[in-house]
């Protein structure tokens, strides 16, 4: 009978609702913000951070930062660091989701149980790998040793490489229940007739996977690597926590840098120019994400 | 949903099995921080390596009560009062803002509604400085208000793009009878839209809680003092100090754990909803 139901209304009232929650993010990060790209310009160390003069320098301290070869370490890492993270999380937990979409008794609980990494504090996680990379004591090294892979204790933590290696595998350990469950969700949403049609056309599981799960999933993948990459560019603690940048400045990533920079050696000016360039990086990816979330929303 | 005919007994078993074998290794770590906390420090150094305490060790716990520099029980306290803190601020400020975004158009609703997107993705770097100058001339530098008013700004972007999508769900004649009633904008928010939003509710003050909980750069950055800093800054200190001490140290990582054991045990469908929600952290 005509008339179309709104699920909402025009009205400025709205706003009301909305101001408090916006001002707070505008006083507490928005403002930061701008006041961070101004530091950047500035030459800011401890002796004039909250009170005195502050000159600009204007693009020194990003002039400085392509000739500072940690700078330069810590973005390759970053990168390098999010790209294999990526992988070996979304692999395994993609196989994990595909695993537990079958029906079994212990299916439903034990998927669950899983999701308990993710929630751990991102600090215990990394005290944890800590324990199990460490040399003499470590339980990594034991099973190697025990099944004669090593004869000698490997020094995980205080070589670059296998420094690295570590950092990645607490961190793919975290991101694990993150695609699975993700994955999961979106395996449900598959319609399925289409799997028993394909069957019925007499196609095989490699082929049903790629014809069918594979092109259906894309929407859900899109976003899980999409959040995924931002999640774990911007890694923080358990970088510091692990090996704080170390062996010699090796494991360094942008955000640890930049915490070195502004409060280890207290230039902040140059720590904030590190932390905006991380910052571009992530909007750069983030408006991926947004075209992927707002996607379905009304204009 | 799944797949349509039932497994036969024999599979059922087999993948069950295969199941249980890959939480054991999934969640090895736990187990062995657990086990860890429990030996002696004799016990850890042992080699080969005791794969359950041959000795029950509970010094690791008790010490930490009784000594000063290090006591873990009132780290904890103090993260737990920042986290509530960051949750109250959170829950109080997203429910009315996820509302007027969900039911209402006004102008710079998009504009507000992209900010909140994108304060989902900024590194802590971007905000630490500034954020500690700010707080050194609000003179609450080094107190745990510092920490819970940098807390709050990563449950509350969360919270108003989880909970916008409830509202939204919520049907306009519910609203409509409630005028009718005699109610006006802010009560038929109050008494209505947020009893049927509760389960939202209860998903983002579970997320702002543990956001707040896993906190360590905030906690660290704006509370020099150890009395008074939260208990991931107080693991982080200690390791600093005492690296080897590992009974101590798993002590520590196992009382932080705790809470989230309790909130996973207890409220596990919200977990899964507010995870699969596609806001959150990976």
């Amino acid at each position: 009978m005509g008339k179309v139901k709104k699920m909402f209304r025009y009205d400025n009232a709205g706003v009301l609702f909305v101001l408090p929650a916006f001002i707070y993010m505008l006083v507490f990060v928005g403002y930061p913000i701008i006041r961070n790209i101004i530091l950047s310009f500035q030459d800011v160390s401890a002796g004039n951070l909250v009170r005195g003069v502050k000159n600009f320098i204007f693009f020194d301290n990003y002039l400085e930062l392509f000739q500072d070869s940690v700078f330069r370490t810590s973005l390759f890492n970053t990168l390098r660091y999010t790209v294999l993270c990526l992988v070996f999380q979304f692999v395994i937990g993609f196989a994990l989701a595909l695993f537990f979409n079958r029906r079994f008794s212990f299916a439903k609980p034990v998927r669950g149980i899983l999701l308990v990494p993710w929630m751990i504090p991102v600090t215990v996680t990394a005290l944890m790998f800590k324990l199990l990379f460490a040399t003499d004591i470590g339980v990594i090294n034991y099973i190697l040793r025990s099944f004669h892979l090593i004869n000698k204790n490997i020094e995980w933590l205080t070589t670059p490489q296998t420094a690295m290696f570590a950092l990645i595998c607490a961190n793919v350990w975290i991101g694990i229940p993150f695609n699975m469950i993700l994955i999961s969700t979106g395996l449900t949403t598959i319609p399925k007739e289409l799997y028993e049609s394909a069957s019925i056309d007499g196609a095989n599981k490699t082929q049903t996977f790629f014809s069918i799960t594979l092109p259906l999933l894309k929407p859900t993948i899109e976003s899980v690597l999409i959040l995924g990459f931002i999640y774990t560019f911007k890694v923080y603690d358990l970088v510091y926590v692990m090996t704080s940048g170390g062996p010699v400045n090796s494991t360094h990533m942008l955000s640890t840098y930049s915490y070195k920079l502004s409060f280890e050696m207290f230039k902040y000016s140059k720590g904030s120019a590190v932390a905006n360039v991380l910052l571009v990086i992530l909007l750069v990816v983030g408006v991926f994400y947004i075209k992927a979330t707002t996607k379905g929303e009304e204009a | 949903m799944d797949e349509e005919k039932k497994l036969t007994r024999k599979k059922n078993i087999i993948y069950s099995a295969v199941s249980v074998l890959f939480l054991c290794i999934l969640l090895f770590p736990l187990y062995w921080a657990l086990i860890t906390s429990l030996k002696t420090e004799q016990e850890i150094f042992q080699n080969p390596p005791t794969f359950y305490p041959h000795v029950l060790n509970l010094k690791s716990y008790a010490a930490q009560v009784e000594t000063g520099d290090f006591n873990m029980f009132r780290s904890f306290a103090n993260s737990f009062l920042i986290s509530l803190g960051a949750t109250g601020i959170a829950v109080v400020l997203a429910v009315p803002a996820s509302y007027g975004i969900a039911k209402y158009r006004f102008r710079a609703r998009k504009l507000m509604l992209l900010s909140f997107l994108v304060t989902q993705m900024l590194p802590v770097s971007v905000l630490l400085t500034p954020m500690f100058i700010m707080f050194k001339n609000m003179h609450v530098y080094n107190t745990w208000i510092a920490a819970v008013l940098a807390d709050a700004t990563i449950g509350i972007p969360f919270s108003v793009l989880i909970l916008k999508n409830y509202f939204a769900s919520i049907p306009k004649d519910l609203e409509e009878a409630a005028y009718l009633d005699g109610c006006n904008k802010f009560t038929a928010f109050v008494r209505i839209l947020i009893p049927i939003a509760k389960p939202g509710v209860m998903v983002c003050a579970i997320f702002s809680f543990l956001y707040a909980w896993g906190d360590l750069a905030y906690g660290m950055t704006f509370i020099l003092d150890q009395e008074k800093r939260p208990i991931t800054a107080g693991i982080f200190n200690f390791m600093g100090q005492y690296g080897t001490k590992w009974s101590y140290l798993t002590a520590f990582a196992v009382v932080t754990i705790i809470p989230v054991a309790l909130i996973f045990i207890f409220m596990q469908k919200y977990i899964v909803s507010g995870m699969t929600s596609g806001a959150v952290k990976g």
